[in-house]
Parts: structure tokens; C-alpha cells; sequence
């Protein structure tokens, strides 16, 4: 058996590609996120690539063509080019955003954007560097291990920690109840004129 | 070429504010640009382009809205925000303030 062609949604396209094509282009995108590893954009970086390989190789199947082939689909990855991190030179290999003390000093925040329900691990995050899914399942084991504890400071976290700002895009917070946002500003408001 | 290894780092250091002055002008989406700056010293790749648009928009310095296309699918539009006017003017101010610098020492 023989795989003809594997169907694939790029962002907002779906494209038909050859086996030999999509392997590489699975290569291109898990190097691209390799390289964007820690970065708080990551996500939506690679969706934007994707849109662009998508674009590209619409624009270049011959006509009659409807399956992307690595013909098609090589020049278009050398037009995108591989993901470079931007500022200064990035220093040796690997992922320049995971390693420590290199990024300046960041506040704690939420951080909405990727968030499931408030953003506090998203932040958490975030201000120490690391993928989020390393602080939500540190999170669920302290859950389990405080035998609950973890909720109310969860809450009081998600009430007091102020907002990153919002930076439009993918800013869906799934379970936040709208009124959150509003309680945590009032908050926080009343406790900065009660300190002054 | 030895050269060529110092001059990378000034054109990469510059590519963010050139990028500014770019969506200063007129909101923009990424092909908008990458051609503005294609046969230029700044020719650049979405690969670069797209890691430091969002770098610049978490730094709020620019954002972006969403605008149909005539085909395709939807295209992002880049422009800046109040403080990425202002960065902007502090870097051209820095940037006529070193090229004078520049053109003054050694004479």
C-alpha cells in the first residue's frame, strides 16, 4: 500500500501534499517550533508560517495541479526561510528563549492570550521561562498533593495578579466568568488607594 | 568575508526599526513589507518577519487587525499603536543623533 497524498489545514487553508512534501514540511514546522521554544508567541507565529506556506503554494501549483509535490513545495519554504528569533545575535544553538538570565526581567502578570481558564499559569509562565504546560501540570499535581489548597490561591491570584495587556489575536479565555477581569481591576484599584 | 560578518549584526539590530517606520507609514500586512524592503540591505523573510511582529506586538508596540481579501483568506494588518509612535520618534531622533556622530568623529 502506498500513501498517495495527505490532506492538511494550514492555519486557515487545507492543502493536498504528497507524502515526500509533507514530511518535509512537518520538518520545517517542528524546527520552527523548536526554535520558538518558550517563546509566549510561539502558537501563533507557526500558525502565521503556516498561513504563508499555504499562500505560497497555492500561488505556485501549476494549473491542473492540485497536490503539493516537494517541487512546489521547497522553494516556497526558501522563500519563507527558516525561523529566525529577532534582537541581537542569538547566542550558540538551541532555543534562545529558554535560556535563563538572558531575557530581561519581566513582570508577573496573566497573560490571557493561550490562557484555559484565567491566565495565571500562562503568566506563571511566562515570567519564568517556561512551556505552560510544565507550570498546568505542576499545578494539578500541587492541586491533588494540597488536597484542594491550590483553589483558593488559584482565586485569589486570578483576583489580585494584573493583567498583561491585551495584545489582540488569539485572546480567548475559555472558562474566565467575563466579570473576573472587572472584579480583579476594581480590586486591585481599592487596594492600591487603601496602600496610599 | 570578514566584513560582511560586522555588518550582519548592524542590519539585524536596524531591521526592527526599519519594520516600525514601515507600518509607521501605512498599516501593512507581511508581503507589504517584505517587498518594501526586498533589494534593499534589509531584504528579509517571513521566517524573520513573523517572530518579530509579535515580538513588537507583546511590547505593544504595534497591532494588528484582521482585513478581508479578495482571495484567499483573511490578511493580518499591521500598524502602530501610541507608543510604537512614539518609539519611533525616539529612534529617529537616536538615529540623526548618531549618524551625526558618526560623520563627526574621525574628521
Amino acid at each position: 500500500m502506498e500513501l498517495i497524498s495527505v490532506t492538511a489545514r494550514l492555519n486557515r487553508s487545507t492543502l493536498q501534499f504528497e507524502d515526500a512534501a509533507f514530511q518535509r514540511l512537518q520538518a520545517y514546522l517542528a524546527e520552527a517550533r523548536g526554535t520558538l521554544a518558550g517563546n509566549p508567541d510561539q502558537d501563533e507565529i507557526v500558525a502565521d508560517l503556516e498561513q504563508a506556506v499555504a499562500d505560497q503554494c497555492t500561488r505556485r501549483l501549476p494549473p491542473g495541479q492540485l497536490v503539493v509535490s516537494l517541487a512546489v513545495l521547497q522553494p516556497a519554504l526558501d522563500e519563507i526561510g527558516s525561523v529566525q528569533v529577532p534582537g541581537p545575535a542569538p547566542a550558540a544553538s538551541g532555543s534562545a528563549y529558554a535560556q535563563p538570565g538572558r531575557e530581561t526581567s519581566r513582570p508577573l502578570q496573566q497573560v490571557s492570550e493561550g490562557a484555559l481558564i484565567g491566565g495565571v499559569c500562562t503568566g506563571l509562565a511566562r515570567y519564568m521561562g517556561v512551556n505552560v504546560w510544565l507550570v498546568r501540570i505542576a499545578a494539578v499535581l500541587l492541586l491533588f498533593a494540597t488536597s484542594g489548597g491550590l483553589v483558593p490561591i488559584y482565586l485569589v491570584l486570578m483576583l489580585l495578579l494584573p493583567y498583561a495587556p491585551r495584545t489582540g489575536g488569539n485572546a480567548q479565555v475559555r472558562w474566565l466568568p467575563g466579570k473576573f477581569r472587572d472584579w480583579n481591576e476594581f480590586l486591585r484599584s481599592k487596594l492600591s488607594t487603601t496602600a496610599s | 568575508m570578514v566584513v560582511e560578518s560586522k555588518l550582519a549584526p548592524i542590519r539585524k539590530g536596524l531591521l526592527e526599526y526599519l519594520v516600525l517606520k514601515i507600518v509607521g507609514v501605512r498599516s501593512a500586512y507581511v508581503p507589504d513589507i517584505l517587498r518594501r524592503l526586498a533589494g534593499t540591505e534589509f531584504a528579509t523573510q517571513e521566517g524573520t518577519l513573523y517572530p518579530l511582529l509579535s515580538k513588537l506586538r507583546r511590547e505593544d508596540l504595534v497591532l494588528y487587525e484582521w482585513q478581508e481579501s479578495d482571495m484567499g483568506p483573511p490578511r493580518k494588518y499591521y500598524r502602530l499603536t501610541e507608543a510604537g509612535k512614539a518609539q519611533l520618534a525616539a529612534l529617529d531622533d537616536y538615529w540623526t543623533l548618531i549618524n551625526r556622530t558618526v560623520a563627526d568623529i574621525g574628521h
